[in-house]
């Protein structure tokens, strides 16, 4: 039925090959410096997570896929970046990351095969919209919660022994794409009203209230995230994708206005009122004060004086100390990356955020449908969102928060989203070019 | 032995960082392309994702040839706020839906009072339009095709 091209994805496969040698340098440089020599056995992890790469090509090749060639590389280029760094920072946790990339291949694929035009997710918005309450709320629970590091944002399955679990799962991370769908399909249907309400105070638009109750929702949902949850990178996220969407979906500058001052607002409250949120604060505006410095903020001034070591072109991979900062591979790895490759490095890596956020903005611009334009332009800014709140985490412009670097920090929950995210993309731009043939 | 395998390692990295580069400046590249490809496509939007092009008409009503550019759902009836605006007494206010769903195109009967032909046999439910199909609405004909 489907006729095979096995080169129609050539300009897909052409950018896989600059992955393959980046990951098989980065891996090299790596492991050498490491261990002082060099096997070539050594290299069968990066091959592991070529040959997966190359896998998930032959798979769009063979169902006849025809949405973009650029997004992929891009992902699977970050990923094999994110590989050479746990290898630097934590070769301990390397296999248990290669499962990982094998459930988040096969959910990429998984989502690649959603039925036809997508119209299944703007169809059931509620049920995906109580879905994501259900899992944002999931690591409240008693017996399945887990909090780790200060934040109750885990899920695990109960192990043997009380307080240990057999797996363990981040549930933010899958919500995000669950909100972003309903937030679509909703301002989709309610566009109208919203943009043109039959009122207006001033300039200021007041469209009905049954209208705004889902604004006001999300925003006490944030709060609540913000509370008991105790994580502040969920909040942050979570209110700002849905205030640009509101933005790009009705073009009212004064949503966001009336967005920003209830997020400053109950920002200001929450510094005064938890103890937690104070704290995050204080370590940013002050890390080297002396009470802070060894304690709350050792592992933000690690990471700053990591930053200072690179220089141009960093100490080279390997050869820096960026194992100094606690869990440097899952909240730091912007920092050790431009230790080690310097400030050349640091520039190319948010150089490919730049490309694959472009990329899906022009997907959701050339999108047939408002649904899958907003869709796209949401996920697209899941990953500009997150990638400018940890890097400005990790450099001291904003109160760091525990949201993770897309593709490249180490993670397994994050991973598996991350694809299913890339994946959707792909699918709104196979979409796209089916439409127009 | 030890410096040159201090050499080595120092090659490699710069290689690495090389690489980075070079795989940036291809995407860039490809970046570069789809926007062209995007010049090329907002052209496509004016014209509409498909056409429906009158091949029939009466005096008073639109001109044989003339193109009328469809959008993924676009409203086809005799009032003004229509996407595809029909004028024919024959014609309801609201007369027909033309949307793009699941692959296709679809023509939609949207309860007018006179009906909707298919290749002239009317419409009752949701049925599929090939391009090349004649949809006909009061005195006027029109045909699918494909954009410009």
């Amino acid at each position: 039925m489907i006729r095979v091209r096995p080169l129609a994805r050539l300009g897909e496969l052409r950018l896989l090959v600059w992955v393959a040698a980046l990951s098989l340098t980065g891996y090299v440089a790596v492991v050498a410096a490491a261990a002082g020599r060099f096997a070539w056995y050594e290299l069968l992890v990066p091959v592991m997570v070529l040959a997966i790469v190359g896998a998930l090509h032959v798979f769009l090749v063979s169902i006849g896929f025809r949405g973009d060639q650029l997004l992929m590389p891009i992902a699977v280029g970050l990923t094999a970046v994110g590989f050479v760094l746990v290898e630097r920072l934590a070769p301990g946790l390397l296999l248990q990351q290669l499962s990982w990339l094998v459930i988040a291949a096969g959910a990429f694929c998984v989502t690649i095969l959603i039925p036809r035009d997508l119209s299944v997710l703007a169809r059931y918005k509620y049920t995906w919209a109580l879905l994501g309450l259900l899992l944002l709320i999931s690591p409240l629970l008693p017996v399945i919660g887990r909090e780790v590091n200060g934040a109750r944002i885990w899920v695990g399955i109960p192990g043997a022994q009380p307080g240990t679990s057999l797996a363990q799962f981040e549930p933010w991370e899958l919500v995000k794409i669950a909100l972003v769908i309903f937030f679509a399909a909703y301002l989709d249907e309610y566009r109208e009203v919203l943009s043109s309400p039959p009122r207006r105070f001033g300039p200021i638009p007041v469209p009905p209230v049954p209208y705004l109750l889902p604004i006001a929702g999300m925003w006490l949902i944030a709060m609540l995230v913000m509370v008991f949850e105790k994580d502040l990178g969920a909040t942050l996220l979570f209110f700002g994708i849905f205030l640009a969407m509101l933005y790009l979906a009705t073009g009212e500058p004064f949503y966001v206005l009336i967005g920003l001052i209830l997020l400053l607002g109950g920002g200001f409250v929450a510094y005064h009122a938890f103890a937690h949120v104070a704290a995050r604060v204080d370590v940013w505006l002050a890390p080297f004060d002396s009470d802070l410095r060894f304690d709350q903020a050792y592992q933000l001034t690690q990471g700053l004086f990591s930053l200072a070591n690179a220089g141009i072109l960093g100490a080279g991979l390997g050869n820096g100390m960026p194992e100094r900062i606690p869990v440097v591979w899952s909240d730091f790895v912007f920092d050790a990356f431009t230790e080690e490759v310097g400030f050349a490095g640091a520039l190319a890596l948010l150089a490919f955020y730049l490309v694959f956020v472009y990329r899906g903005m022009l997907i959701a611009l050339r999108a047939p449908t408002t649904f899958l334009q907003l869709l796209a332009a949401g996920l697209s800014f899941i990953v500009a969102f997150q990638t400018l709140v940890i890097v400005a985490g990790n450099a001291k412009l904003i109160p760091l928060t525990g949201i993770t670097l897309p593709f490249v920090a180490y993670g397994g929950s994050s991973l598996v989203t991350n694809f299913m995210l890339a994946a959707l993309l792909l699918r709104v731009s196979d979409i796209t070019a089916r439409v127009r043939r | 032995m030890e410096i040159t395998f201090a050499v080595i390692l120092w090659a490699v990295r710069i290689v690495f960082l090389l690489l980075l580069y070079l795989f940036l400046i291809r995407s860039f590249r490809a970046l570069q392309r789809a926007l062209a490809d995007e010049r090329i496509a907002v052209t496509a939007r004016q014209t509409g994702l498909a056409a429906l092009v009158v091949t029939r008409s009466h005096a008073g009503g639109p001109r044989v040839g003339e193109r009328m550019p469809l959008r993924a759902v676009s409203s086809v009836g005799r009032d003004g706020g229509n996407d595809v605006v029909l004028n024919d007494e024959a014609a309801s206010a609201k007369h027909a839906i033309v949307s793009f769903a699941d692959g296709d195109w679809w023509l939609e009967d949207a309860g007018s009072t006179n009906g909707t032909l298919l290749n002239g046999s009317r419409v009752w439910e949701r049925a599929r339009l090939h391009y090349g199909d004649e949809v006909a609405v009061g005195r006027i004909a029109l045909r699918l095709e494909r954009a410009q």
